[in-house]
């Protein structure tokens, strides 16, 4: 019986309740120093000076990493998309928390004391936080002159007129905005703002390096061993072979752990001092390591009178912060998408990256999309209201159908909005008069908490790429015993990779789940992956196993066919073994057919690429080799005089194609929920007038608890197994969760929130405006 | 500064130099090698470094390790009955009550506690004990099903091993 649709729990679950996963946090070596960062306290200054003499006269300082390190020789600078982030800062630091020096010692205690004797003199440089005021013409610059484009993003990234702070542009053409607009009846503009949030994964960004012979070996929690090994061979000035990435599994990560973070800094600690060094962020320090991307959405878009979109013109700013990390890829992502899941024939998007005195912002968990879903799932629900129909049969009126062509102009197939739309809107029973506007008439509670206590319903739904083009590569090993190692470079982060990717690899080779083993990450082992993101390692990296494994039983067949003399084409596979077709008395385990052609063992190999892409000028191309759906659903109960929400409903309706292990589905899509309820209810970064992160810690900085909860939360898995297409699943059903909470708060109590996130502050400030207005009470 | 103190962690006392000003977590991982408790938040707020002293669920990274001497200290690694899985792990394994894992430790501590003092809870009442343990991954729902199904498990046990006695 096939393994890969069966809900087996994790291959690895012993570890996880024993407290035995192998973080690499745990990991250590002897002879291992502590390393620690020096962080910038001002968020835009020129350095004058640096003196750590006095730092490195501290007994167990082993070395101090400073810029005149990389004065002469290795030039310390890096970054994906632009060559603009250094090891440490050189002519100035940009942010608050801008790593100035590091220290390597004995201790932490002594790393500690030594980073508090460098001395450092600044001179402050004008400062810029907010992306639009970063795009007026004088406007302090945050890089000057502009930094070097990676020569893989040369054709990626337009350089934008009049620069400045402007990292990049991704720009949208499709039909003739202009012309949609003179055909609408109405033309309505909105704008929406989402802060930055943080990952908060548990296990903070650590690594342990080591520079021994001329080989550079890293181990660290990272999404992306081979991106990692390139860019440090790179900065290195080594050939790939002698740069090592090792990963295990990790305490989450949701796009935080995907771009180079401590690697650099620990690896050149370790060059300078010789031995191993190791560098575990404290929580406050993850703050200012890598967010979310705040952001600016406005839409302007055209209806006619009976609810058609006809047009949708865009300009979003994602705010990238001090430097670029991989905000180009994010605001493509996510401007790609503004038109949502809905037909709209005339688009024109621009989507900006801004240079600012920010926390540099990267991927999280949607990449863009939530903040795009974020605006346009709100804005359908305003213009519903504003021509006066039910929200939900708006958006069925426009939704993309199998056929159509979306904003990329792509056509369209395998949706299933329908279907997901109606889940969604049954789990909450929704009715047209649950819109605010259309309720017949309001029936006054006789009861005082009945007055109090406002219910609010709502229905959103999202269009999600999965990153493409992509590649992942993938061997299986099979031992003389009939063993199977899968070496693979794709990550466990909690998703259940390694689970998925063995039911797969277990069918796929015809073999027992129990004798797969899932390598871990190791760049001189296991063969190339893209990246752990993007939803996209059980269809990518499994489709490569699969390949593999078809490699693996060509070869097993060719072999078996001479021991057992017969043709190729009479043999059959199945539990680890090949027969004969018809006999199955003469037949072969795999591991006799290893040891009797004194094979050692058989590799087989397997790539999968995807091809596509989007035109940096007009976004016209192949968004994704398949999109992600989803909708969401939830009534809410609002305390009209505390403002506090509470969550009630929840459903989160997500389409699978087909479902390798369907509770590690549900899992993710339960985690992926709760991810959104946590940005849409209390998640913001907050900076003081100084770019200070002033809530970098989980006692002022909220993530969801127990208690924030739905108080039902309910999940649908949509299949369909005719297509046979697995779609990945970690992130699609965040981003309608946001909206959805917004627009129940707005049927529940009429006020409309703009701003993420939704606290109950604006909300009684929402209330008593109302109050103002329209003086009637409720 | 360095002080001797006298540690019992599951069942086993061990005499260790530890520094006055360092926590009974980092004394864990650094000189017993004791992983299963692990650093969230460093400020008693996640719960991911949870242990229990005298069967009390405590963040370890806010206890002194010095002030922890004479106390029965009991990490993830001492939860198993002879090598058996304790109940509570085995539902959290039956319900894959976990995504990354890295906040499991301190949930079943925690969990253990809750069930000795309320062998019975509520729905309500286990968000409630629970509300100080953080799962960032949002395995809530498993891991309340896998809490009520473990209540279930040690209530018929505890009968089981009563009429046994009679």
């Amino acid at each position: 019986m096939a393994i890969v649709g069966q809900s087996i729990g994790m291959i690895d679950s012993h570890d996880r309740v024993t407290g035995q996963i192998d973080y690499i946090l745990n990991f250590e070596l002897p002879a291992m120093l502590v390393g620690r960062i020096l962080r910038s306290p001002l968020p835009h200054a020129r350095i004058l000076r640096i003196d750590a003499s006095r730092a490195e006269r501290l007994p167990g300082v082993a070395a101090i990493l400073t810029r005149a390190d990389f004065e002469t020789g290795l030039k310390g600078v890096y970054g994906r998309v632009f060559s603009d982030q250094t090891v440490v800062a050189k002519e100035k630091i940009r942010f608050v928390g801008d790593p100035v020096a590091a220290v390597a010692a004995v201790d932490e205690d002594i790393a500690d004391e030594a980073l508090s004797f460098i001395e450092v003199e600044y001179k402050e440089l004008p400062t810029v936080f907010d992306p639009e005021e970063a795009l007026k013409p004088d406007a302090p610059l945050v890089h000057e002159p502009r930094p070097q484009l990676q020569p893989a993003f040369a054709g990626l990234i337009s350089k934008p007129a009049g620069a400045g702070n402007v990292c990049s542009l991704f720009k949208l053409r499709r039909g003739d905005v202009d012309l949609g607009f003179a055909e609408a009846d109405f033309v309505f503009e909105d704008t929406f703002r989402s802060p930055a949030v943080q990952h908060v994964s548990l296990e903070p960004h650590v690594t342990v390096a080591q520079y021994v012979g001329g080989i550079l070996t890293i181990w660290t929690s990272t999404q992306m061993p081979h991106a990692i090994r390139a860019q440090m061979s790179d900065l290195f000035n080594l050939p790939q072979t002698r740069v090592r990435i090792i990963t295990q599994t990790l305490g989450g990560g949701f796009g935080s752990k995907g771009s180079l973070r401590l690697e650099p800094i620990t690896s050149f600690l370790a060059w300078k001092a010789k031995r191993p060094v190791k560098i575990t962020l404290r929580r406050e320090e993850e703050f200012v390591t890598v967010t979310k991307h705040p952001t600016t959405v406005h839409l302007k878009t055209g209806v006619t009178r009976d609810g058609l979109l006809v047009a949708r013109q865009v300009t979003t700013l994602f705010n990238t912060g001090a430097y670029t990390d991989i905000g180009p890829v994010v605001a493509r992502n996510g401007g790609s998408v503004m038109s949502g899941p809905y037909k709209t024939p005339h688009v024109k998007i621009d989507s900006y990256t801004i240079w600012t005195n920010a926390v540099p912002a990267g991927a999280l968990r949607g990449f863009g999309v939530p903040q795009a879903t974020w605006a346009y799932e709100s804005q359908m629900d305003m213009i519903a209201e504003r021509v006066g129909m039910d929200p939900m049969e708006f958006r069925r009126k426009n939704i993309l159908h199998d056929g159509d062509r979306f904003a990329t102009g792509e056509v369209l197939k395998d949706l299933h909005y329908d279907e997901l739309l109606n889940h969604a809107a049954a789990f909450v029973n929704w009715n047209p008069d649950d819109a605010r506007w259309l309720k017949v008439s309001s029936t006054r509670s006789t009861n005082k908490a009945g007055r109090r206590l406002k219910r609010g319903k709502a229905v959103t739904a999202v269009i999600k790429a999965t990153i493409t083009p992509s590649t992942s590569t993938a061997a299986v090993m099979l031992n003389e015993d009939g063993s199977l190692n899968v070496l693979t470079s794709s990550v466990e982060l909690g998703q259940g990779a390694k689970t998925a990717l063995a039911q797969i690899a277990a069918d796929a080779a015809h073999v027992p789940l129990a004798v797969v083993r899932i390598t871990e990450p190791d760049t001189d082992v296991t063969p190339y992956d893209q990246q752990t993101s993007s939803s996209r390692t059980t269809f990518s990296m499994g489709s490569a196993i699969v390949l593999a494994a078809g490699d693996l039983k060509h070869q097993l067949a060719e072999l078996s066919g001479e021991l057992l003399e017969v043709s190729v084409d009479d043999l059959v596979m199945h539990d680890g073994k090949v027969e004969v077709r018809g006999a199955p008395e003469r037949s072969l385990s795999y591991g006799e057919i290893v040891r009797k052609g004194r094979r050692g063992n058989l590799i087989g190999n397997g790539t999968f690429t995807t091809r596509g892409g989007l035109d940096q000028e007009t976004g016209q191309g192949i968004g994704s080799v398949h999109w992600h759906q989803a909708a969401a659903a939830c009534e809410v109960e609002v305390d009209t005089e505390t403002g506090k929400v509470r969550i009630l409903k929840l459903n989160s309706s997500v389409f699978a194609g087909r479902m390798v292990n369907p509770r590690l589905c549900e899992l993710q899509t339960e985690g992926s929920t709760y991810f959104g309820l946590g940005q849409a209810l209390f998640e913001e970064m907050v900076y003081d007038d100084n770019g200070h992160v002033i809530n970098s810690n989980l006692g002022d900085y909220m993530i969801p608890s127990f208690k924030d909860g739905p108080d039902e939360l309910n999940v649908s898995i949509l299949e369909h197994e005719e297509n046979g297409e697995i779609h990945g699943i970690g992130e699609t059903s965040l981003p309608p969760v946001v909206p959805v909470i917004a627009n129940a708060v707005y049927n529940a109590v009429g006020v409309r929130i703009t701003d993420l996130p939704l606290t109950p502050e604006k909300i009684l400030r929402g209330l008593e405006d109302r109050h103002k207005t329209d003086k009637m009470p409720e | 500064m360095k002080q001797t103190v006298k540690l019992r962690v599951n069942g086993l006392e061990q005499e260790v130099a530890v520094q006055t000003h360092h926590t009974l977590l980092e004394v864990l991982r650094q000189e017993f090698k004791l992983f299963g408790a692990r650093e969230g938040c460093g400020i008693g707020m996640c719960g991911a470094c949870t242990v229990l002293v005298d069967g009390k669920p405590i963040s370890s990274c806010l206890m002194l390790a010095a002030l922890a001497e004479g106390r029965e200290l009991l990490t993830i690694e001492g939860m198993d009955e002879g090598g058996k899985l304790h109940p509570i792990q085995q539902a959290f394994i039956d319900h894959n009550a976990f995504q990354c894992s890295y906040c499991t430790p301190g949930f079943i501590l925690t969990v253990k506690t809750l069930l000795e003092e309320n062998p019975n809870p509520s729905a309500q009442e286990v968000r409630s004990y629970l509300s100080g343990n953080l799962c960032r991954c949002g395995s809530y729902v498993k891991i309340l099903d896998a809490v009520l199904d473990a209540a279930g498990r040690l209530r018929e046990g505890r009968a089981s091993a009563g009429s046994g006695r009679s």
